[in-house]
């Protein structure tokens, strides 16, 4: 049985369906990547995940049990975390507070302390900036931030939503670097969604390809990266041909 | 060969005299529409027929002799058919290519027809002819259509349409009669076309079909399908394929009408509700998704809808019932009949973008009955038409109110179809074309003692109406000596709108097997309805609630089969073909041969191999 299992699951904003019926595993510790393009229900998929949305069909089960219609609180408190897309830190607090926010249910005063030291492992830059107001740190810092933020709560499961939205490429690497050291210290599982499809397969056990609210494409992140549609339209990798540019694209298929 | 007939206009024995001689008497009116930027824009006769003589003389312009050939490579848009009238305005020989044609099989076709111009859509279909030019000497010149993403690239061998246009229109200016005296100069002997057919076995054959040929089969349309200026039609087939060079190219040289372009292979349907053609002319892949397009769309009905429509089709079937037995509809049922019209029926055919149909038909590969059975019970004149390229396209067809469905009906007048010794269909007439291009031993099969030799074997009915049995080569011998015909069983199994295409195997074996294509729109609908996990398509056919599903449609077509033709085991098709896979024909249906050598593995596995 995997960690997460999502069964046929139904997201609706008003009338127009978002996902229509998309069915997926996260094994416990594996970091699962769902590639899609803009539009592609990556975040509502997320966020009926973690509660911010109720799904109109399907299940959703985690850890055995059913959670697709449990407030996104309840959620968090049974082990999800979820990092949003544009990081969404609380501007106005500092950074040791906003990492304490994360760990909110928790009552153990000492596993805070020890793991907000974890944290700062991870992140040295945040250990410079703890009182400074998390809105006044750069994108990439803040982003570090979301992260921790998650990481505070001790999750199963962490949701990461384009962790490298609007970052510089080194930048980017960073956080994938330290996303991949976070998995193998702490045996989280990752359900990562990401435009940045060479990234995330490179840190990723298996993946999905998610257009239109279906999943047209589920495998080993091996089997994404040599699918020919997955290189032409995600990695960008295509043959230049005989006049050494080439604009058309081919049709998908996915297979 | 003289027309007894006064459909083609006097002089005109060929396809380019005839196309002249219609575009001026048409002039303003409107030829072709096709959509700009999401908007119809009309393509006058004047126009259309201006187009062509640019093409024409900028390719004499370029080098271009009488009985030379000049080939196209692109969907099916208006230029297709300005390039097409051109080159044999010029006295060329025109050939299609399929636009999903792989880069080998470009060099092929380019190669056996000797074409020394070929005419690409756009940067896509360029690059398959610039990876493989090396490898086609004779090919001079390649005309591009659409230059976007082109702007920048410049190579002597290439040349933007606009610019042979340009070629063309100076030299009308130079010399006003030039085009006139090429038109003048061809002659009914002449080749007009070469069409190529994919052979099962072998590289494909090009057919050659002279402008006699052609002129004879766009005379007899009209006796087969009578259409006029006011007619509108829809064109989205390859117009390589005979059935739509026929209907888009051809027949409107004769009768008129407005030919539109569908926007792409995908938008058919789209296409087809927006512009409601009053002739339409599609293959069964087409009708068998209308009908479960309807069977879809009903699931998602009220009880009361659904009620409504069962009623409704129940009053329309038996009333179809009657009128193809030449039975009286009695007035109660009439009444009920105008009701369920009003109700139900006039909804039905504008979801379908049927509600002018005039004309309707179906061909290119044999059609289900129950399927030509529900169109005829929603009041749609449909009707079929067997023939081959080989023919022109055409040779037998019956009238919509004869309802002779079962069959496919008689000859085209001026024609003869014989049953030979084997069974086979055999057919001799002006319409019979003039052999393979290069490939003189199969010219000599195909055509014995003047006869064209079909590779169907057939039966005619009482009433003089022919019946196809199967294709010759297709026909299953069970171990147990039992003669089957496979596409008989296919048929009954596409009626289901779960079941895309089928292939039924079991020639030299026990039972009955078969492979299944899903429809992949409905299965999923399915799937999510009932809850049936999956992720992409091959976890679907995967699914053994979906195995059920098709299951369960087979043991339907079972009961109606007797118990040597029943099917003991199906294999579902774990990838979705398209017309790019050498699997699938580009008239959407799956190709016996390759199927059972590439999927040899699975139908072993059905076999306990």
């Amino acid at each position: 049985m995997a960690l997460l299992e999502l069964r046929n699951v139904e997201a609706y904003y008003g009338p127009i369906a978002a996902l229509k019926g998309v069915t997926l595993d996260v094994n416990e510790g594996a970091i699962v990547a769902v590639l899609g393009a803009n539009g592609a229900g990556k975040t509502t998929l997320l966020k009926t995940i973690s509660g911010a949305l109720d799904p109109e069909a399907g299940t959703i089960r985690f850890a055995g049990a059913e959670i697709q219609k449990r407030a996104a609180w309840d959620v968090a408190a049974a082990g999800i975390a979820h990092v949003p897309e544009g990081r969404e830190v609380f501007r106005h607090l500092s950074v040791a507070d906003n990492l304490k926010m994360g760990g909110f249910l928790r009552r153990d005063a000492g596993g805070i302390a020890a793991d907000l030291e974890r944290i700062f492992g991870y992140f040295p830059a945040l250990r410079a900036r703890v009182r400074e107001m998390a809105g006044n740190l750069s994108g990439g810092e803040q982003q570090m931030v979301a992260i921790g933020r998650a990481l505070m709560a001790r999750p199963r499961l962490i949701l990461l939503d384009e962790p490298s939205l609007g970052l510089s490429p080194l930048l980017v690497q960073e956080i994938y670097r330290i996303i991949g050291r976070v998995k193998a210290d702490s045996g989280v599982a990752m359900l990562l969604v990401e435009q940045n499809a060479k990234m995330a397969l490179d840190v990723a056990d298996s993946g999905y390809v998610l257009e239109g609210g279906h999943i047209v494409l589920a495998g080993s992140a091996e089997r994404l990266r040599s699918n020919e549609d997955v290189k032409e339209f995600y990695l960008g990798i295509r043959d230049a041909g005989v006049r050494g540019v080439r604009r058309w694209k081919r049709r998908k298929q996915w297979r | 060969m003289a027309l007894t007939d006064a459909r083609i206009p006097a002089g005109c024995d060929t396809v380019a005299k005839l196309f002249r001689h219609t575009a001026a008497a048409r002039g303003e009116r409107a030829a072709l529409m096709h959509k700009d930027y999401g908007v119809w824009q009309a393509t006058t006769w004047r126009g259309y027929a201006e187009q062509a003589r640019h093409t024409g003389l900028g390719l004499a312009a370029l080098g271009l002799r009488p009985r030379e050939v000049a080939a196209i490579l692109a969907e099916t848009i208006p230029e297709w058919l300005f390039t097409d009238m051109g080159i044999m305005g010029a006295g060329a020989v025109s050939v299609g290519l399929y636009p999903t044609s792989s880069r080998e099989q470009v060099e092929y076709i380019v190669n056996d027809s000797g074409a020394r111009f070929l005419f690409v859509e756009d940067e896509e279909q360029l690059d398959k002819v610039l990876e493989r030019r090396e490898r086609m000497p004779r090919l001079e010149r390649v005309v591009v259509y659409d230059m976007t993403g082109l702007k920048r690239f410049s190579d002597p061998q290439v040349m933007s349409y606009d610019e042979l246009l340009a070629l063309g229109r100076a030299a009308a200016e130079r010399a006003p009669g030039a085009w006139d005296a090429l038109v003048d100069a061809t002659r009914p002997e002449d080749r007009a076309i070469l069409v190529y057919t994919s052979g099962t076995t072998g590289p494909p054959k090009g057919a050659v079909l002279s402008h006699a040929n052609l002129v004879f089969a766009i005379d007899r349309w009209g006796e087969m399908a009578p259409t006029h200026d006011g007619d509108d039609t829809l064109a989205f087939l390859p117009l390589c394929h005979m059935a739509e060079r026929m209907m888009t190219a051809m027949r409107p040289l004769a009768y008129g009408g407005v030919v539109h372009f569908a926007e792409s292979p995908e938008t058919v349907l789209e296409n087809l509700r927006e512009v409601s053609p009053t002739v339409f002319f599609a293959v069964p892949r087409i009708w068998e998704k209308l009908h479960s397009l309807v069977t879809m769309t009903l699931q998602d009905a009220t009880p009361l809808q659904r009620a409504l429509y069962n009623r409704a089709s129940a009053v329309a079937h038996a009333v179809a019932d009657r009128r193809m037995a030449g039975k009286p509809v009695p007035f109660g049922l009439r009444a009920l009949y105008a009701l369920a019209e009003l109700a139900i029926l006039r909804n039905t055919k504008r979801l379908l973008g049927l509600s002018r149909a005039r004309l309707i038909g179906s061909g290119a590969a044999p059609i289900s009955q129950d399927i030509m059975r529900w169109y005829v019970a929603l009041g749609i004149p449909i009707f079929e038409i067997y023939g081959q390229t080989e023919c022109s396209g055409i040779a037998t067809f019956y009238r919509p109110e004869e309802f002779a469905l079962g069959t496919v009906g008689k000859p085209l007048s001026g024609t003869e179809v014989r049953i030979s010794a084997e069974q086979e269909i055999v057919i001799r007439g002006p319409h019979v074309f003039q052999g393979y291009l290069n490939k003189p031993e199969r010219t000599a099969e195909a055509i014995r003692d003047g006869w064209l030799h079909t590779g169907d074997v057939g039966a005619f009915t009482p009433e003089g109406r022919l019946k196809i049995v199967d294709r010759k080569s297709d026909i299953i011998i069970t171990s147990g000596g039992k003669n089957i015909t496979p596409s008989e069983i296919e048929n009954k199994l596409k009626f289901s709108p779960y079941v895309t295409d089928a292939i039924v195997i079991g020639d030299r074996r026990n039972y009955l097997t078969a492979l299944v294509m899903i429809d992949q729109e409905n299965v999923t609908k399915y799937a999510q309805t009932n809850r049936i996990p999956f992720t992409d398509y091959a976890s679907l056919t995967r699914a053994p609630a979906i195995k059920d599903l098709v299951w369960a449609e087979v043991e339907k077509v079972n009961k109606q089969l007797a118990n040597v033709e029943r099917i003991r085991k199906v294999h579902l098709l774990d990838i979705l073909l398209t017309a790019e896979d050498e699997e699938m024909t580009p008239t959407l249906k799956l190709r016996r041969k390759f199927v059972n050598e590439k999927y040899k593995k699975e139908i072993e596995a059905m076999y306990g191999g």
